[in-house]
């Protein structure tokens, strides 16, 4: 009797430390991290059964509001939050942590038909300012610069402004749009059009540019091993933010995209692993 | 052997059951049935999506803020939420209690707050305001509501880490809010330049909370620049204030300060021209605020703030109240004399998060100085002179009062954010005035107050 109750006892343990990585929760926030979050969460879901983790994008400022007023789990950000939105969380008496889940390059595009492969960063503050209306002026064909950005919610609009532009504002001309796969999509149909998104969105519909820091001296083209060996200047952390409160529960999940094996998914999506 | 084994594939049976009952159902693959599903409820969602999107324009929020007090004895004079009663040096109070309505469209917005506590109930906010829809640049408020002088002045109650404002607010703002209209000129983030900058002005009735019935109305105005450092580990905001206003005067005399008899007091001399009666007495601030945030890893968020305003306040009558704010609150045309002063004040404050706890420590210092003509045992209510015939003339007055003696406030405090909803503050009030020949404030008076509050806010 002793044997079956021990052995009953190990059974149940086990399939209770299985249940036990069943994460259910709610992730919000950028869009560079969508499909990320989408292919590591879809992952987790197969491999632990009864977890839930619904991702939605709407930009990392969305994110960060929605973690502020509870309406979710985890708010994913490719940018660190602002003072005031630390602010927040202290006066609401929200402990929260960060924690960096991938690296993210980030690519400017262009339409494939456009002649123009490489831009040093003063030529894309020029255009992004709207100093510079004119694909000639860049060595390109003659041809009006259709400029494209995502909105001041976005964690990239204000990498963007701070890294690129240094910090110098938009054209009042840039099209706005709310999401990166409509930059996509409008850079693709457009001749003129120039955009920037995380690289895991550069499509065979669009051209990515390669970038010089140095004025001109060297180019380097957006990928991942660049990013990885730091050629590439345009990148930055991807974060998750989570409060100490609900830590305990979706802890699992953060720790399987911590695990080799969900690096290994950051690498495969077109992310830089952390390591 | 077999009889072993059957408990044992029956606990584990049973448990696997269990589980298997909360584990995630996989929808049966069938479209000729899912889909016209599927488009019905995304049809549901479509509706309730419209109607949820006009809901969450209506935002109700409040506060309470339920208190207890100890003063150093009974009777205390005190800007720590009031005077308390003259046989009493404890109290409970509800020190605010607030409901606020606000409809929040695209670009307009329409607020009502009121304040109920055991004293009564009391309108706070009642506005509306849009904003341009080309630039969204430029916005219009009108009703009642902040006056757009300082930071303490607009900056929340229920936010700020000590239990009141600083002496100088509550003086010369009584109320905080005012009966107007304003412009706002403030770019949106995406405009070059300009961003950064707020200007507020505008046209108010002066009297605060109460019925415009001034001819002349006030002008108050308030730019600040705010910026941050590349990382957002610092942020800035400075500002700078304009009063330009009215003070009716109710009777004929104006009494203003000069140099008396002896050639070297200095007190109150009247003008008593019959013409004063319904002409106005010149009430002007100027004032300049700072505020920086710094963000370190370890310690938390560190905030600084400081405030300066110096100026030209009317007061009514010389009742000794250490207050001159009777003139800037009042219902009716006054029938009392004006009494006209210079002053000066200032608050500082530092405000400790601890790390990333749900502790933070508050020290604020702040003097008001209501008369900076006169200073400590020159503010006396009598003094003598010789006449031309060498004769002393004792006891003339120079009706310097209590309304004319310095104060400073030394105040230190714990907040503890409990939840989401609910802060802790304990805070003490040290309070030192100026000692004077007025009779009552030779020394320094017991009027420190201590409080515990707790605040419940949603």
């Amino acid at each position: 009797m002793k044997k079956i109750i021990l052995t009953a006892t190990a059974i149940i343990l086990c399939v209770s430390v299985i249940n036990a990585q069943k994460v259910v929760c709610k992730i919000k926030g950028s869009d560079t991290c969508l499909p990320l979050s989408q292919k590591l969460s879809e992952k987790f879901m197969k491999k632990y059964a009864g977890s839930s983790i619904s991702v939605t994008g709407g930009g990392s400022g969305v994110g960060i509001s929605a973690l502020l007023n509870s309406t979710t789990d985890i708010a994913q950000s490719s940018r660190p939050l602002s003072m005031d939105e630390k602010l927040k969380l202290q006066e609401a008496g929200k402990a929260y942590k960060q924690t960096i889940i991938a690296y993210d390059a980030i690519s400017f595009i262009v339409n494939p038909a456009n002649g123009v492969n490489q831009l040093t960063r003063e030529q894309l503050e020029g255009i992004y300012t709207g100093k510079i209306k004119n694909w000639k002026e860049v060595g390109g064909a003659d041809m009006t610069i259709v400029v494209y950005s995502r909105e001041s919610s976005s964690g990239t609009y204000d990498f963007v402004k701070e890294h690129v532009l240094m910090k110098k504002n938009f054209a009042s001309t840039c099209m706005l749009m709310p999401a990166t796969g409509a930059i996509v999509q409008s850079v693709s149909q457009t001749k003129g059009a120039i955009g920037y998104v995380g690289l895991a969105y550069v499509e065979k519909n669009v051209k990515a540019l390669k970038v010089s820091y140095d004025k001109g001296k060297t180019y380097v083209a957006p990928s991942v091993a660049n990013a990885k060996n730091k050629t590439y200047p345009i990148t930055r952390p991807l974060y998750y933010y989570y409060l100490n409160s609900t830590e305990k529960t979706i802890l699992p999940f953060i720790n399987f995209i911590l695990s080799a094996e969900g690096q290994q998914i950051v690498l495969t999506e077109g992310y830089v692993p952390i390591k | 052997m077999k009889i072993k084994f059957i408990p044992m594939m029956f606990f584990f049976l049973l448990y696997l059951g269990i589980n298997k009952m909360y584990a995630q159902e996989q929808p049966q693959a069938n479209g000729d049935t899912i889909s016209p599903k599927i488009e019905e409820v995304k049809k549901s969602i479509d509706l309730l999506k419209t109607e949820i999107d006009i809901l969450k324009k209506i935002k109700f929020s409040g506060y309470i803020q339920g208190q207890f007090q100890l003063a150093d004895r009974v009777g205390t004079k005190t800007y720590e939420g009031g005077d308390f009663s003259p046989i009493s040096d404890k109290r409970f109070m509800v020190r605010r209690g607030r409901l606020k309505l606000a409809y929040m469209g695209d670009l307009t917005q329409y607020v009502l707050q009121i304040d109920v506590t055991e004293k009564g109930f009391a309108l706070k906010d009642a506005y509306a305001s849009f904003t341009e829809p080309w630039l969204k640049t430029f916005g219009i408020t009108v009703g009642v509501f902040n006056r757009p002088f300082g930071f303490e002045i607009p900056y929340s109650s229920s936010l700020r880490e000590s239990p009141e404002r600083a002496r100088m607010s509550q003086i010369l703002f009584p109320g905080e809010r005012d009966l107007g209209a304003e412009l706002v000129i403030q770019a949106p983030k995406t405009v070059r330049i300009w961003s950064g900058f707020k200007l507020e002005a505008g046209l108010f009735s002066g009297n605060g909370i109460n019925p415009d019935f001034k001819e002349i109305k006030d002008f108050i105005g308030h730019l600040t620049y705010t910026g941050s450092t590349k990382n957002e580990l610092f942020k800035y905001s400075a500002g700078v204030s304009y009063y330009n206003g009215k003070v009716y005067q109710g009777t004929k005399y104006i009494y203003s300060m000069n140099t008396l008899k002896d050639n070297m007091t200095k007190g109150f001399t009247v003008d008593s021209a019959a013409t004063n009666k319904g002409g106005y007495a010149k009430r002007e601030y100027f004032g300049a605020d700072i505020q920086l945030i710094i963000a370190t890893p370890v310690i938390g968020i560190t905030q600084l703030r400081g405030e300066f305003i110096m100026g030209q306040q009317p007061a009514y009558d010389n009742l000794g109240s250490t207050s001159t704010s009777d003139a800037t609150f009042s219902k009716t045309p006054p029938t009392r004399d004006t009494y006209i002063r210079k002053f000066n004040g200032a608050y500082f404050y530092l405000v400790q998060n601890i790390g990333k706890s749900k502790f933070g420590i508050v020290v604020k210092y702040d003097w008001y100085d209501p008369n900076t003509d006169v200073k400590g045992q020159d503010v006396k209510p009598t003094y003598s002179y010789t006449d031309g015939t060498g004769t002393v003339i004792p006891n003339n007055k120079t009706l310097l009062s209590a309304s004319d003696i310095k104060y400073q406030t030394l105040g230190i405090g714990v907040n503890y954010k409990m939840t989401e909803n609910i802060k802790w503050t304990v805070y003490g009030a040290w309070v030192v005035n100026e000692k004077t020949g007025i009779t009552g404030y030779g020394g320094d008076l017991y009027d420190n107050v201590y409080t515990l509050r707790m605040q419940y806010k949603f």
